[in-house]
């Protein structure tokens, strides 16, 4: 993931932390658009119209489709 | 009696005979506007923030709608009412649930149409009658996005209200629509989930014209994101508040209440007015050395008052702006070492304002261990703006070197204190995922209003503590309590921390209030009773040490007696042991200031 690529999300792993359902609640759920705005310090990007940052190992749980 | 009596089409029963107040819910993700609609109907304000967990409790009002009185609820913000939940949503849920709600008003940000909609659909599973309100159409038409919103009232059956609420716009259209609620018809097909359910409906009824969002903004969030420029931008942010809330508000606000109001006028005042009564120990107690009016009013008005004030009116910017989310990206790392995530910047940096307000907001982290840890290291190292004018006001006339030594020391003291309770303390921390809100410029009379609601609340429970620890400071010196308890501390204040033995008084006071033997340090100070270390060692030691009362009974309040006393006691035993090897580095490696 590099800052300003785009791509829609598809699919997002799921574990015991519950961070996919957090994730959802945000918006950040399989099929939505997805633009990445930073990673570095910490990652940030942008999902369906919510700004969002999220720590590395949650982004790695976000699996992306380049567009 | 039962609750209220359904129409047959499930319509609440407005301009029925009624037992008691119709009870409307506002409910939606954070950050839409709820409190502002809220305010609009009740005529009351409840505070407008723009991170999770700020509508801390729930706040009820009265509104007139039409002719009916009805209870509106205020709850916190949510995202989800299904799932793992944080505990916003499970107050929230509870609320629906048990019968505490009976109208639904959801408040939706029209720019994330489909979050609003999952949490449409899982409202509707209440079966309560609702409304939705699409707040934001402005700041989403200037997106490009369109929302069909009688389409979409069509085809969920219950009333759509466009607004822009902090403009007064769409509450009239509220007001008129909410006997019209009816619960949900068009709600999920069986077997559909609410994502599914919530992206299909804002395909269906929701345009966007894809409009670059205003380039001035987008840049300015890049630039405080991003480390090249964020962390310059930081030190700006700090030094403007060390010269808002450390100069004009410690200093020269200080200076013009204590010199010319209170030591000028009121207490004169007030010594001659006691002079009448006849009883000195009532004389006393009202005027004299630990006067309620000399010290503790004095005190609470003349010293902590403006720079509360100040602090309130700068963090308030901050939060309106939009910046302090982005301040947890770059302190995300640093919190994580603490057994925290860089959620915890929001409570900590509230805490330079009023430990105990942000030991209150501790309940946006994740887990109860990330609270028990946020609570700990507030109780510990945060200088609440109390201290913090003092720490300034003596330090600063020392040197930048000294300033910077106590706040090196607290710092690592409380990263150290967070890294060992986090291998100690069972249980996990949340992950790091934050929302941003969009950066923007705070409107005045939001911020004004805001801080001024603090301001109240700073008065109403802080300031009647500052008396209370005032009296029983007076108590406790007329019985003699307060010798003996300065006795026994001198070996420890002389010996181990290397101050002179008139300072042992001053600790004691701190025991009681931790900002008030900081103020006992400033007047030593200002008499040339302290050498710059002495005054080093001191500060650091009263920054460390016990939480203020209110504080603490904020912590036994969210934690327990038992977790109170416990970090009580660790504090106290951090602080003097800092000191100590403080004051022997100091002395030994023989520096001054």
């Amino acid at each position: 993931m590099t800052p300003g690529s785009r791509g829609r999300v598809s699919r997002i792993t799921r574990d015991l932390t519950g961070r996919a359902e957090r994730l959802a609640a945000l918006g950040v759920t399989p099929g939505a658009p997805i633009r990445v705005l930073q990673t570095f310090p910490g990652i940030v990007f942008e999902c369906d119209q919510t700004e969002v940052a999220v720590e590395r190992t949650v982004a790695r749980a976000i699996l992306i489709e380049r567009d | 009696m039962s609750s209220a009596v359904a129409a047959p089409s499930g319509r609440p029963a407005f301009l029925r005979l009624r037992s008691h107040p119709l009870k409307i819910a506002l409910v939606g993700n954070p950050n839409v506007g709820k409190s502002v609609v809220f305010g609009r109907l009740t005529g009351r304000y409840a505070t407008v923030s723009n991170y999770p967990g700020t509508t801390v409790t729930i706040t009820t009002g009265r509104a007139l709608i039409g002719a009916e009185v009805c209870d509106v609820i205020d709850t916190p913000g949510v995202n989800a009412l299904e799932g793992v939940l944080s505990e916003d949503e499970r107050i929230t849920k509870r609320l629906l649930s048990t019968g505490g709600a009976e109208l639904i008003v959801q408040v939706a940000d029209a720019r994330n149409l489909r979050r609003a909609l999952m949490l449409t659909s899982q409202l509707a599973d209440t079966g309560l009658p609702m409304i939705l309100v699409l707040n934001m159409v402005d700041e989403a038409n200037a997106r490009g996005i369109t929302i069909d919103a009688e389409g979409l009232s069509a085809h969920l059956g219950i009333p759509v209200v466009e607004a822009v609420a902090p403009e007064g716009r769409g509450v009239a259209e509220l007001r008129e629509a909410l006997p019209a609620a009816t619960p949900v018809a068009g709600a999920r097909p069986a077997g559909v989930s609410h994502i599914d359910w919530a992206s299909s409906m804002t395909a269906e009824f929701r345009r966007v014209n894809v409009v670059s969002a205003g380039r001035l903004r987008e840049t300015i969030n890049r630039a405080v994101r991003e480390p090249l420029t964020g962390l310059p931008i930081l030190a700006l942010v700090l030094y403007a508040t060390y010269l808002f809330v450390g100069v004009f508000g410690a200093q020269t606000l200080v200076g013009a209440l204590e010199n010319h109001v209170f030591n000028g006028l009121i207490n004169p005042a007030a010594t001659t007015a006691a002079g009448l009564i006849p009883l000195p120990l009532i004389r006393d107690f009202l005027v004299g050395n630990y006067g309620l009016i000399t010290m503790g009013l004095t005190y609470a008005m003349a010293i902590v008052l403006p720079v509360v004030t100040t602090f309130f009116l700068m963090f308030g910017f901050l939060e309106d702006s939009g910046y302090i989310p982005r301040l947890a990206i770059f302190s995300d790392r640093l919190f994580r070492s603490m057994g925290l995530n860089g959620k915890a910047v929001l409570p900590m940096v509230l805490g330079l304002g009023c430990d105990t307000m942000a030991t209150m907001t501790t309940r946006i982290l994740g887990t109860p261990k990330e609270r028990l840890i946020a609570i700990t290291l507030l109780a510990l190292g945060v200088p609440c703006s109390a201290q913090l004018a003092t720490i300034m006001g003596i330090l600063g006339g020392i040197s930048v070197w000294a300033l910077l030594l106590l706040f090196g020391v607290v710092l690592s003291q409380m990263i150290l204190v967070g890294f060992l309770a986090a291998r100690a303390l069972p249980g996990d921390r949340s992950d790091f995922i934050l929302e941003l809100p969009p950066i923007r410029l705070p409107r005045m009379r939001n911020l004004v209003t805001k801080t001024a609601l603090r301001v109240r609340w700073y008065l109403g429970e802080a300031v009647p503590l500052f008396l209370v620890g005032t009296a029983l400071l007076f108590v406790l010196d007329r019985i003699g309590a307060l010798d003996l308890l300065t006795g026994a501390a001198r070996p420890v204040v002389t010996g181990a921390l290397g101050l002179p033995s008139e300072s042992a008084g001053v600790f004691v006071m701190g025991f009681l209030r931790r900002d008030y033997g900081a103020a006992g340090l400033f007047k030593m100070a200002h008499d040339g009773s302290l050498t710059a270390v002495q005054s080093v060692v001191a500060l650091t030691v009263m920054t460390l040490f016990v939480p203020c009362v209110a504080n603490l009974l904020m912590i036994v309040r969210e934690r327990g007696a038992r977790t109170g006393m416990a970090i009580l006691a660790a504090v106290t035993v951090i602080a003097i042991g800092t000191g100590t090897i403080l004051n022997f580095a100091l002395t030994t490696l023989r520096i001054t200031f």
